[in-house]
């Protein structure tokens, strides 16, 4: 008998199994698949105003710093004074998504594609926010690859406030009525990489970014 | 009016090494306005073969204790501890046996801890017991955590003039006792008491007080081991009863 | 992983006389406490979300068979294989297929504990594979002579600073630091080659999701997401018990694991992995392998100590677990330290090789208050206690004894006599005074107390003199 045919043997032994009971577990199974039913969540104000304010604050207590702009044109002279503020510099990859923003007119010099090892700024969208946790949520496909927000030292998302749900479970009923199906990666992103390691001591920058920057475009 | 019959389980450990706690229960709840009655008969309820896992000797004392006291209308002891394994484990242990699952169901919707009793079914205004200082207060591990003992102890204490409680940290962590854990790892159980004890010690509390003489005793040992004379380590009941 | 459970008495006495691990265990203590409790403050109904997570966890493990068949139905049509492994060893051979089918030289691991089960980096090593683990913790753990980890969350949680600035500077050959941010920087520039040099990143998996096939996954450091981004393959050890219905039951488990575990409201990266990666896609892995492991689960189902399946791993029940505190998690001596190891440890590992671990527990229930999944972790470990006796594995002078006491105390009136005389005895070992320095029947107690002496009569005989005396004087 081979392992599989072994293991789901002994877990049908330990069930009990037999015709009538499977056929009530499986419906049991479809309908908790259907039902999608959800648990208690945190109650907070769901006003799009209110929604920023949460995502802002959030994502300030993960250690992000966010900026808040009024339309997606503002975003690469917001980056730019970003760099600038932290000394950092002003070339970056980003996402091919993003390549059709003017950088170059903000004093920038973006490549549009994935990551690389020597990448120290790397620029991404995101699918949508959510407000209950201040967490990104990205979605990798040839336009979004994953490595843009996870190689580089510093990390900036664009945000567009109108993306910013409250709920993850409004996050994945997103995905579902855009995407149809899941993209190859889910990220939900927290504020940077961190580490409690040596003696349960919070540093940031383990293996992903050392920061990241948030651009919430208004409008 | 007819005056409630409380059935008073002593517990094991009272009857060896405390009477003085099984007489204040008895002068409190006699105080509180109960006929009480204490079953000679009764020796222990158990615990330590069902939590030792020998079943059949904790299935034969619940069936037992159920024996000697389904007669009263409530049965209470000094203890959360003793009393939580009537309440709790008894209709576990006998599950398989319906006609006694019934019986211990029916004994464990009537047995109470001493104070949760007093507090909760008699409703007491007042205790006889005098206490001049400050005092902390240990919560033993069943009676919290199965039985909601928290407040009920807090509350009686608060009717003592000249009682002050001073809560010291971790309150509500376990002392290291755990029944037979602290004779099968002496030195684990010790250490953990050493940290319940420095808690003790911060509070600068002149007396630490419990619901469960199994906590008191592995306290008080840990107290005078540590070279501490001079808190005293009292079971609630003697406070609350005070002299006779 | 070599079972070392059996020496858990004398490995506590090491432990306990470890000065410098006792100050980091105290260190430990307080942080995982108070940030757990700060942390479920923020939603509004934990109570409410814990149960909705006990129920999740239930409706899964009650149905296993057809979750998996799910799950497995739903990863097969996402281009991931599917495979199945009974043990350990069975696991390792697996891998090692895996590794030569698609010629891989080095394996970049984010932490697994099924991992550590199966003992896969020894057998990596031996097939010439190199594997590297990643996640800090463990990197520290693996180049410390491969040591194993005390804490299912926070693996290196025994050691000090100190200990790590050592271990850097012989193992990297760097200048000693002292500086915790610059250690870890240290770590960063090593394992980064690393992460884009191995043709292989492995992963265990926080759950499985039937309703997409996905494998989802919580780190913090990232390394999670460079072991499943980078490499060409990516293979996922994971227990058979960690299938979840939806991704709504995602975010419900989400809003307790994280909390539970470290006390964050949430890791810092949550990745949600399915399928392979497109051919006009930039990074992602070209293929995905699930290995499903039983090690002892499966005959778990159904069982005693089906509750236990529950368990979402985050370590809360050792945080909040006085023994945990006191001793660390070497001294349990297998994969599973506290709670949630002295059941998983006799289920998985064998009951013979871990007769104390049961035990050792004071049955205060600290864990199974704090525990997400509701697991009563003290009635299992009271089970166990039980099958033990039943197996004849307890010592016989204890099984004696238990059984003499519980005849004893069937008898009232011989227990009254042996409650006369023990209290006499032991006023008498007190000799006047208002303790015994060293108690006779039980040494254990007296190593590290003393014990208070008794009254000297019992409750009993008072109260019938009492009784008596009311009578004499109406």
């Amino acid at each position: 008998m081979n392992s599989r045919e072994d293991i789901l043997g002994r877990v049908r032994n330990g069930l009990q199994r037999n015709g009538s009971n499977a056929a009530v577990g499986r419906e049991e199974m479809q309908s908790s698949l259907s039902s999608r039913t959800q648990g208690p969540k945190p109650v907070f104000d769901s006003e799009p105003k209110a929604l920023l304010e949460r995502f802002r604050l959030k994502s300030e207590k993960q250690s992000s710093t966010v900026d808040i702009v009024a339309q997606e044109s503002d975003v690469p002279t917001a980056i730019n004074r970003y760099l600038t503020a932290m000394n950092l510099p002003k070339s970056a990859v980003a996402w091919p998504s993003l390549a059709a923003l003017d950088w170059a007119l903000a004093g920038l010099v973006v490549e549009a594609r994935g990551a690389r090892d020597a990448d120290l700024v790397g620029i991404t969208g995101c699918f949508c926010a959510v407000a209950e946790t201040g967490s990104l949520m990205l979605c990798s496909s040839a336009a979004t690859p994953s490595s843009v927000s996870l190689l580089p030292e510093t990390h900036i998302a664009v945000v567009p406030a109108a993306r910013i749900v409250p709920y993850m479970e409004d996050a994945w009923a997103l995905a579902r009525t855009e995407l149809g199906s899941l993209p190859r990666a889910v990220n939900f992103i927290s504020g940077p990489s961190r580490t409690g390691d040596i003696e349960l001591t919070i540093v940031l920058g383990a293996h992903g970014p050392y920061r990241v920057h948030l651009v919430i475009v208004e409008n | 009016m007819a005056r409630v019959r409380v059935g008073l389980f002593v517990t094991c450990l009272v009857d060896l090494m405390r009477p003085r706690i099984g007489f204040a229960a008895l002068k409190l709840l006699e105080g509180a306005g109960c006929e009480v009655i204490v079953p000679d008969t009764q020796t222990c309820c158990g615990q330590p073969a069902w939590n030792s896992g020998d079943a059949p000797g904790a299935v034969a004392l619940a069936k037992k204790t159920i024996a000697e006291f389904e007669a009263f209308e409530y049965v209470v002891a000094p203890s959360g501890s003793c009393s939580d394994h009537i309440r709790t484990e008894y209709p576990v242990l006998l599950a398989e046996e319906s006609e006694w699952l019934d019986r211990a169901t029916a004994l464990a919707s009537r047995t109470y801890e001493l104070t949760d009793f007093l507090v909760t079914v008699m409703k007491v205004d007042s205790v006889p017991g005098k206490h001049q200082g400050t005092v902390t207060y240990h919560d033993s591990c069943t009676g919290l955590r199965s039985m909601g003992i928290k407040q009920q102890p807090r509350a009686l204490l608060a009717k003592l003039k000249g009682l002050e409680l001073t809560e010291m940290n971790g309150c509500e962590e376990c002392c290291g006792f755990g029944g037979t854990f602290s004779v099968k790892f002496g030195e684990i159980s010790a250490a953990i008491a050493e940290r319940k004890c420095e808690n003790i010690l911060a509070s600068g509390a002149q007396a630490v007080v419990g619901g469960d003489l199994g906590c008191l005793l592995n306290i008080e040992g840990k107290l005078r081991r540590m070279g501490n004379e001079s808190t005293q380590v009292l079971h609630v009941a003697e406070l609350l009863a005070g002299e006779d | 992983m070599e079972i070392k459970s059996m020496y858990f008495k004398a490995n506590a006495k090491t432990k306990l006389a470890d000065v410098a691990l006792q100050g980091n265990l105290e260190n430990a203590r307080g942080r995982f406490v108070t940030t757990r409790a700060e942390a479920i403050k923020e939603l509004d109904d934990f109570e409410g979300t814990r149960d909705a997570a006990e129920a999740i966890r239930n409706r899964v493990i009650d149905n296993l068979d057809l979750w998996l068949e799910r799950f497995e139905h739903k990863a097969l049509d996402t281009g991931a294989k599917v495979l199945w492994a009974k043990d350990g060893a069975e696991v390792c051979r697996l891998v090692i297929e895996i590794a030569k089918r698609h010629d891989v030289k080095k394996v970049t691991k984010s932490k697994s504990m099924l991992s550590e089960e199966a003992g896969l980096n020894q057998a990596l090593e031996a097939a010439g594979i190199q594997p590297v683990e990643t996640d800090l913790g463990e990197y520290i753990l693996q180049v410390d002579n491969n040591e194993p980890p005390s804490h299912i969350i926070a693996p290196a949680v025994h050691k000090g600073l100190n200990d790590v600035a050592d271990l850097f500077h012989k193992v990297h050959g760097t200048p000693r630091k002292t500086d915790i941010p610059a250690l870890t920087r240290e770590a960063r520039e090593v394992l980064r080659q690393h992460f884009l040099s191995a043709e292989m990143g492995l992963s265990g998996g926080n759950f499985l999701v039937a309703e997409t096939g996905s494998v989802a996954l919580v780190t913090n450091e990232g390394n999670g997401r460079m072991v499943t981004t980078m490499p060409r393959v990516h293979v996922v050890i994971t227990g058979i018990e960690k299938v979840i219905p939806t991704l709504e039951d995602l975010s419900t488990l989400m809003r307790v694991l994280p909390r539970s575990a470290t006390g964050q409201s949430i890791s810092n990266y949550f990745s949600i992995l399915t399928g392979v990666k497109k051919p006009e896609e930039h990074d992602g892995p070209e293929h995905l392998y699930f290995v499903l492991v039983d090690s002892g689960r499966a005959d778990v189902v159904g069982s005693d100590f089906h509750a236990m399946l529950r368990c979402i791993r985050c370590g809360a029940c050792m945080n909040h677990c006085p023994v945990y505190q006191t001793i660390g998690g070497h001294a349990y001596g297998w994969v599973y330290p506290g709670p949630m190891g002295s059941v998983l440890t006799p289920l998985y590992a064998g009951m013979e090789n871990s007769i104390d671990l049961p035990h050792a527990a004071t049955l205060c229930n600290q864990c199974g208050i704090v525990c997400p999944v509701k697991i009563p972790l003290p009635d299992l470990l009271r089970k166990l206690r039980e099958k033990q006796t039943e197996r004849g594995l307890r010592p016989l002078t204890e099984r004696i004894g238990l059984r003499l006491w519980a005849w004893v105390a069937q008898q009232p009136r011989l227990y009254a006599l042996g409650a006369r005389i023990g209290a006499r005895y032991l006023k008498w070992l007190a000799g006047g005074t208002d303790r015994i320095r060293l108690l006779p029947t039980a040494p254990e107690w007296s190593l590290g107390r003393d014990f208070p002496a008794p009254e000297g009569k019992t409750f009993r005989e008072l109260y019938a003199a009492r009784k008596h005396q009311a009578k004499e004087t109406p």
